[in-house]
């Protein structure tokens, strides 16, 4: 490889020159991989926040007021779908928490033990008892617990729509990290609002799925609008309830890809112009080269070569840069957790190196077109 | 024409220009045999040097038939004007060209490289024994900016004759040098045609150095004003078997 021997020659000959095209590469793709993660784990983490707790398509009856029939029928479509990760049929009852004087609205949610935690992830989020077993037992949330002064084990005393008084016994205290849940939402067996809403065995309230794939949300629900067994069915989709955030979410990954683009382009600016001064600086050489007999083909790679050299350096050099940016800035007071997607970093390595490639196409034809005699003509 | 031939001419001209076009070169025709030791001599401008690089391949004549080692070059691309240059021929400039990059032994190798010759002991023995045979031998892993002019010229004699050539063109071989060092590359070249049988063509505008080759071509106006043998010089048998 005597293209790749005189490349390596070029470069270590002029190390100044070599060094400053490596850091200028280095600290784009360390851009490139910090910015890029920060961005994609911040929005995962808005994401999860907002709807890896919750349902992505709910099924309700159309008229609100109504229960939903959850169907066998409706059950094997749900079942069979392999875009539904988790179904959870729930009741919702709205009561009046009373304590002394004090008395506070409580929406209690009535699911399977099993599916409150799928959905919710409540065995993590416990922070004192355990989950509900029985149907006069209920969980609730940290900030009304402490505001009412419960602990496990107290009674939970509320008033059913119909001005029932109701005993139910707190068995557990969580804190999902919103204020929403953890201050006015209660969690039951299916058992206690049914019964408080005099439901049959399969009428719910709504049918909680989450899907692989939350943003699969709107194919699903136009999939399943036209089958027979959602006649009288309504679809919430995630997406519309959060469009705001979707907004906010797409606005972050434009803003997040512009400043990728302008700090690649950048780099591509600054190999192309180094690499062409370092391609006039050598034409004398090059010149030589040919006139010794070096083809044209040859002459041209020593600059592809000097490209791939430096962008794999520059390349290597901004991944560990990158990573070690991402490291510090972990130590610091971070309220979302940094993943480093492999895919991501080993495509803007990739890019990297493919951009300096890119750069070096200009002085690489320049060198391959040049004439020897106009450098022997010249002289020295 | 003779198989035997290193360099045949035929109306070569060269016309340098396509709005004023300025003829450097006009129908010049000669032949040049194998171990031949000639020079072209002329004044400054006759094309000498148009000449020599049209020899060397490293221009295209205008018009006019050129054929190397029995190859008509009128049908060869640029990558096979290459590859001939780099096996046919070797050039030594005015200016030693050496690469400042490279050690002397790396420069001198070079055009073995080129050719596709593998980096091995074989290579740098060859080069070395080159050099030592031009009395640069301690001079081999310095760098080629480390040693003096004249010996980088005698360098650049070394990297001409590395992948043994049959033809060695040397255009104003000796300008930059003083009378020592051109007395010294004028034996070597001798050296060289005398004991491994190289044909040289040498250009030059100094008709005592011309005097000291076997036949001389003269060159005004572009044009081959004679073609004569040089009766003054004692010619030696080469010894082709030592290439």
């Amino acid at each position: 490889m005597l293209s790749l021997r005189i490349a390596t020659r070029f470069l270590r000959t002029s190390p100044g020159q070599s060094i400053l095209i490596v850091a200028g590469i280095a600290v784009g793709i360390a851009v490139q991989i910090f910015v890029g993660t920060l961005i994609t784990s911040l929005q995962a983490s808005l994401l999860d926040t907002t709807i890896g707790n919750a349902s992505h398509v709910t099924l309700q009856n159309v008229d609100d007021k109504k229960a939903i029939v959850y169907t066998p029928a409706i059950q094997r479509v749900l079942a069979s779908d392999p875009r539904v990760k988790l179904i959870v049929p729930d009741r919702v009852l709205s009561v009046i928490f009373s304590k002394g004087t004090d008395s506070a609205p409580i929406n209690v949610v009535g699911a399977e033990p099993s599916d409150i935690n799928a959905i919710y992830k409540m065995r993590q989020h416990l922070v004192a008892g355990r989950l509900v077993n029985a149907a006069d037992e209920v969980i609730l949330g940290k900030s009304f617990a402490k505001k009412y002064q419960l602990k496990t084990g107290d009674p939970v005393l509320v008033v059913l729509p119909g001005g029932e008084q109701q005993k139910l016994t707190l068995v557990g205290i969580f804190d999902v990290g919103t204020s929403a849940v953890n201050d006015r939402i209660g969690f039951t067996t299916p058992d206690f609002p049914r019964r408080a809403l005099g439901m049959a065995a399969n009428d719910y309230s709504d049918i909680q799925t989450q899907l692989t794939d939350p943003f699969q949300s709107q194919a699903v629900i136009r999939s399943w609008k036209g089958l027979e067994v959602f006649k009288g069915v309504q679809f919430k989709d995630w997406q519309v309830e959060n469009a705001q955030l979707l907004v906010g979410l797409q606005g972050q990954s434009s803003s997040s890809y512009m400043i990728q683009v302008f700090v690649l382009v950048a780099v591509a600016l600054g190999i192309a112009s180094t690499l062409a001064i370092s391609a006039v600086q050598k034409t004398r050489q090059i010149g030589i080269l040919k006139a010794m007999g070096l083809t044209d083909r040859r002459a041209g790679l020593v600059f592809l070569w000097e490209a791939a050299l430096l962008g794999g350096c520059g390349t290597a050099l901004g991944l560990v840069f990158g990573v070690g940016l991402l490291q510090l800035f972990q130590l610091g007071p971070l309220t979302f957790p940094i993943v480093l997607d492999p895919a991501f970093v080993g495509g803007s390595c990739a890019i990297g190196v493919v951009v300096a490639l890119l750069s070096a196409i200009i002085p690489s034809r320049g060198t391959s077109r040049l004439d020897p005699i106009e450098v022997i003509q010249g002289g020295g | 024409m003779a198989d035997d031939l290193l360099v045949h001419a035929e109306g070569l001209s060269k016309v340098y220009g396509d709005v004023v076009p300025t003829p450097a070169l006009t129908d010049v025709s000669f032949s040049l045999g194998c171990h031949e030791f000639a020079s072209v001599i002329g004044r400054s401008g006759s094309g000498k040097s148009t000449l020599l690089n049209l020899i060397g391949l490293l221009d295209t004549p205008t018009s006019g038939r050129l054929v190397l080692n029995n190859r008509d070059t009128a049908g060869l691309d640029r990558d096979g004007r290459a590859k001939l240059r780099n096996t046919f021929v070797g050039f030594v400039f005015q200016f030693h060209h050496l690469l400042p990059e490279f050690s002397v032994i790396e420069n001198v190798y070079m055009p073995s490289l080129i050719r596709g010759d593998p980096q091995s002991t074989q290579l740098v023995d060859r080069a070395r024994e080159t050099l030592e045979t031009l009395a640069l031998g301690d001079v081999a892993d310095k760098n080629a900016n480390e040693i003096s002019g004249g010996q980088k010229q005698r360098v650049a004699v070394a990297r001409a004759l590395m992948n043994r050539p049959q033809l060695v063109l040397a255009d104003e071989p000796t300008g930059n040098l003083d009378t020592e060092n051109t007395d010294l590359v004028y034996e070597l070249f001798r050296k060289v045609n005398r004991e491994w049988g190289t044909g040289f063509l040498i250009v030059t505008h100094d008709r005592a150095i011309a005097q000291q080759t076997d036949r001389i071509l003269e060159l005004s106006d572009g044009r081959l004003l004679q073609d004569v043998a040089n009766p003054g010089v004692e010619r030696e048998a080469p010894a082709p078997g030592k290439r």
